[in-house]
């Protein structure tokens, strides 16, 4: 079997149309890496600079009310991902900037795609564009006359008298070809390995090293089956346009359908609705503007009474500061009730797309290659929870503040000074690993791998019927 | 009369071949479901303003029980009294709406990146949180939805390739190419014939299709939508019919032929859209909004603890007829006067600072344009968004008349706090009217 992928690629080497393609398809491919890259970067010392710009613009606060502090708030904008100069997944359709302040918890805003008109329909040119549209096809070219040829030119039989199994011709071919999409797919991982050397983790290793996996499996499916069709139908054009159909029916067709569909199938709130009920669940619990509040009395009393006083006055601490925090602790369970529940339905629209990789590998490619570069949905929600929790933190420190600091209640005017502003932590971003998020591409990999089982077997059982002519 | 008879003998050939009416089958099947999904859009968001619309109208009807029943407001804030103009116009709901276009069912473009109704604030900026796009998987809005143009832009052109692919190789493979030139004259009229056949077929369907689109939401009652999009549809049609029919003109055989027709679509369709999109990001990287993050922390504040002659001397700049009013005349004092007008002024910074994104943003689209010409599926897709009104520009213009609403909130809640006005029930309904006329 060796001695035929041998020959494949002698045969391959020597055509001159081949060697063209080749070489004008890894100018493309290292122009999306070097491209991806240069953006990567030119975004993140934007993000660096804004970032930069507003931690400056807080440790200048000179003396400010705590709770007018919290309000004055501050913004986290998204940080760029490495591994996005290779999938950028939803980085250019989800926000930039959030805001972080006092009883709100707002939306993440300002996304690239609503800043200028629209452009590409499949995202920007980066490696995952080529690996997963244009390489396939390339494979497809290459392997749909593979045995069709040798059919007509009589080969085929010539190889079966020399001792050649029409398995091993088939799985050679296949293999030669499947070889080509991996030799590309390494050749597009060791340029992003070498330009990027320095940043280099075992995280991104290793989510590399899944994301070669499963190219890798996808690209075994492409060739496995556009050698299985060369070898079954009699004529070389009608393999060539059942592979062309499949591949626009995978690629195009499908995955935006199932996508439309798992929307309307689990259904997310409109921004109204949510808000809506949001501010209903709210305005059930306490409101830390209005002393008046049925609950803030409530709570008033009880700390009154944990304190053994009978005054607002006569308390050691700020009660405001107190009222403030019990609001933010009433509202952070709102926000998890509600934002909850978006993400479950979120979830769910998720496995139900991932369960379209039954009948289509290409979704599970999709999947996997944006959640193994950690730009995909699960990752950008990841990261608004990290920025939710900073968030709770960064709050609380200034309402703790604002009840233990040393002022009294009801005295707004009272004002910490710039060492406590600079004490509190800027938001630090910490990328998920992927051993946290792994069993969520299980299923997709699983179906990846049945998919070659599948192909495997159709060689298998399918050679025999081969006609050697 | 031969050429007929080439055209209509192409039929023959057609339903003789079940690829090809699979394939068309197939088309018409993408476009009900891309039709359906445009229509369901359009009823969601015109059901999501209807919905809005009422909440305004109970909120309206709350205010008004206040006046009726002699309240100042709600019982448990006490600090709410709507006999003030700051009060009763922060009672006044106003919600800006961008309403959907008819032809939405022919194209969403880019109506999932923005929001499409805006509560409008004195505090209020186009370029709020609310502005967002509604709740959504990022991951269906980052491949987009399968509306009709999606279609159109991407699958119409394979489906043409799909009818055509065949054409003169398989005569050539079978070696009576020679012979069909005979019979037929000129090789020239036989190819465009054929081919004509394709189009006129692909016109009929796309016709009957948009048919079927303008019953969902009313198109025909707006002002030649229809027409319009089937113009600029036929105009893509004859785009891609004339590129693969000069493939098919110059190609020796099938396989070849099917591997340039495919290979222009993939330049076109992937590789040059893919490409502008990742230079227009390196020219432009995202703007993460710095300047008006600065008017709306830093500025706000200079401005609030400007003195009281400097807020005056801003205001009676912004306002001349200010000096008119009653507080200015007779030098009557209202409470926290001017710390209640100052958001005039800050609107007039935030609109500074909005007016540069707009600029920056515009430097972006005026890049793309200029690669128009060879990169013809933007062009197209940007020319559709235009006609169903769902394309930057008519953002940018629901985002000017929010603004335009912002400063008309403005100026009258400035004028009504200097006039010392006493709002009652009628003043109220004359706030709801003259506000809402923005709407």
């Amino acid at each position: 079997m060796f001695q035929i992928i041998k020959n494949e690629w002698r045969f391959l080497v020597r055509s001159r149309i081949f060697l063209g393609i080749s070489i004008a398809f890894i100018a493309i491919l290292l122009l999306s890496v070097f491209l991806g890259n240069y953006q990567t970067q030119k975004q993140e010392q934007t993000h660096q600079n804004a970032t930069d710009h507003v931690r400056q613009q807080w440790v200048s606060i000179d003396e400010m009310n705590p709770h007018s502090a919290a309000h004055y708030g501050t913004f986290i904008f998204k940080p760029s991902n490495l591994l996005s100069s290779l999938d950028e997944g939803v980085n250019s359709v989800t926000g930039n900037v959030l805001r972080v302040e006092g009883h709100v918890q707002n939306e993440i805003t300002h996304s690239e795609a609503s800043q200028m008109q629209a452009v590409s329909r499949f995202g920007k040119l980066k490696p995952a564009l080529l690996l997963q549209y244009i390489v396939p096809l390339l494979l497809v070219f290459l392997a749909f006359n593979s045995v069709s040829n040798e059919k007509q030119s009589g080969r085929l039989k010539l190889l079966v008298l020399q001792g050649a199994k029409p398995l091993q011709i088939i799985l050679a071919k296949t293999f030669s070809v499947w070889l080509y999409g991996v030799l590309l797919l390494i050749f597009i991982l060791i340029v992003y390995g070498i330009l990027n050397s320095q940043s280099l983790t075992a995280d991104i290793l290793a989510r590399t090293g899944l994301f070669f996996l499963s190219y890798g499996l996808y690209y075994f499916i492409i060739s496995g089956l556009t050698v299985f069709f060369s070898a079954r139908w009699q004529n070389a054009t009608l393999a060539l346009t059942s592979m062309l159909g499949i591949w626009i029916i995978w690629t195009i067709f499908l995955p935006n359908i199932l996508m439309s569909s798992v929307e309307k199938w689990h259904e997310l709130p409109s921004r109204n609705e949510f808000q809506t009920a949001m501010k209903e669940d709210r305005s059930k619990g306490l409101d830390g503007h209005n002393p008046s509040d049925k609950r803030s009395l409530a709570l008033k009393e009880k700390v009154l009474k944990k304190y053994g006083v009978d005054s607002l006055s006569q308390l050691p601490i700020n009660f405001d500061g107190m009222r403030m925090q019990a609001d933010e602790d009433y509202g952070n369970s709102v926000w998890d009730k509600h934002f909850g529940n978006n993400r479950s339905v979120l979830q769910k629209q998720k496995q139900s797309f991932q369960l379209g990789g039954i009948v289509n590998p290409f979704i599970s490619l999709q999947n996997t290659s944006m959640g193994f570069m950690a730009s995909d949905n699960l990752h950008h929600q990841e990261f608004l929870l990290q920025v939710e929790n900073y968030r709770r933190d960064f709050i609380k420190m200034l309402n703790d503040k604002q009840t233990f600091g040393g002022s009294k209640t009801g005295d707004w005017s009272w004002k910490e000074d710039n060492a406590f502003f600079k004490s509190i932590p800027d938001f630090d971003y910490k990328p998920t690993q992927i051993s946290a998020v792994l069993s969520n591409y299980i299923l997709d990999v699983a179906l990846m791998i049945l998919w070659t089982i599948l192909v495997l077997t159709m060689i298998v059982f399918g050679t025999k019927k081969i006609k050697m002519v | 009369m031969r050429n007929l008879t080439i055209f209509l003998y192409e039929w023959k050939h057609f339903v003789g071949s079940p690829f090809k009416i699979v394939a068309v089958l197939l088309f018409i099947i993408a476009s009900i479901y891309g039709l359906q999904n445009g229509a369901d859009l359009y009823e969601k968001q015109n059901s999501e303003i209807e919905r809005i619309n009422k909440e305004a109208e109970i909120q309206k009807a709350t205010t008004l029980s206040y006046f009726e029943n002699n309240q100042k407001g709600p019982e448990n804030r006490p600090w709410i009294d709507v006999t003030s103009p700051f009060w009763a116009l922060w009672h006044t709901p106003t919600y800006h709406f961008k309403k959907p276009s008819p032809a939405l069912v022919y194209n969403i473009g880019q109506t999932e990146q923005y929001g499409f109704y805006k509560a409008i604030r004195t505090s209020s900026s186009p370029y709020d949180a609310d502005m967002t796009n509604e709740i959504s998987n990022p991951e269906r809005i980052q491949s987009g939805t399968l509306d009709f143009s999606f279609v159109i832009l991407f699958l119409l052109p394979l489906l043409l390739l799909v009818l055509l692919y065949n054409i003169k190789g398989q005569e050539a493979e079978h070696g009576f190419l020679p012979l069909v030139f005979v019979q037929t004259g000129s090789k020239n009229w036989w190819l465009l014939s054929r081919t004509a056949f394709y189009t006129v077929l692909l016109l009929l369907v796309l016709f009957g299709v948009m048919l079927y689109g303008a019953t969902l939401t009313n198109v025909f009652n707006s002002e030649n939508i229809f027409g319009n999009i089937f113009l600029w549809v036929t105009l893509y049609l004859f785009f891609w019919v004339i590129i693969y029919f000069l493939i098919l003109k110059y190609g020796k055989n099938t396989v070849s032929n099917t591997l340039q027709m495919i290979g222009v679509w993939l330049l076109f369709a992937f590789i040059i859209p893919a490409t502008v999109q990742q230079w227009i990001t390196i020219e432009k990287p995202t703007n993460l909004m710095v300047d008006l993050i600065d008017v709306s922390r830093d500025t706000k504040s200079e401005i609030n603890v400007q003195s009281i002659d400097k807020i005056d001397e801003q205001l009676f700049q912004l306002y001349p007829n200010l000096k008119d009013t009653k507080v200015a005349q007779e030098n009557i004092t209202v409470s926290r006067l001017r710390r209640l007008s100052t958001s005039a002024l800050i609107n007039v910074e935030m609109k500074k600072a909005t007016k540069s994104i707009e600029e920056e943003n515009k430097s972006k689209n005026k890049l793309i344009s200029k690669t128009y010409w060879f990169n013809p599926i933007s062009y197209f897709q940007n020319k559709l968004n235009q006609l169903s009104n769902t394309h930057y520009n008519d953002y940018e213009t629901y985002r000017n008349n929010i603004q335009e609403s912002v400063d008309k909130r403005n100026e009258l809640k400035v004028f009504e706090i200097w006039n010392d006005i006493k709002v009652d029930k009628e003043k109220y309904l004359e706030y709801n009217a003259t506000l809402s006329n923005s709407n």
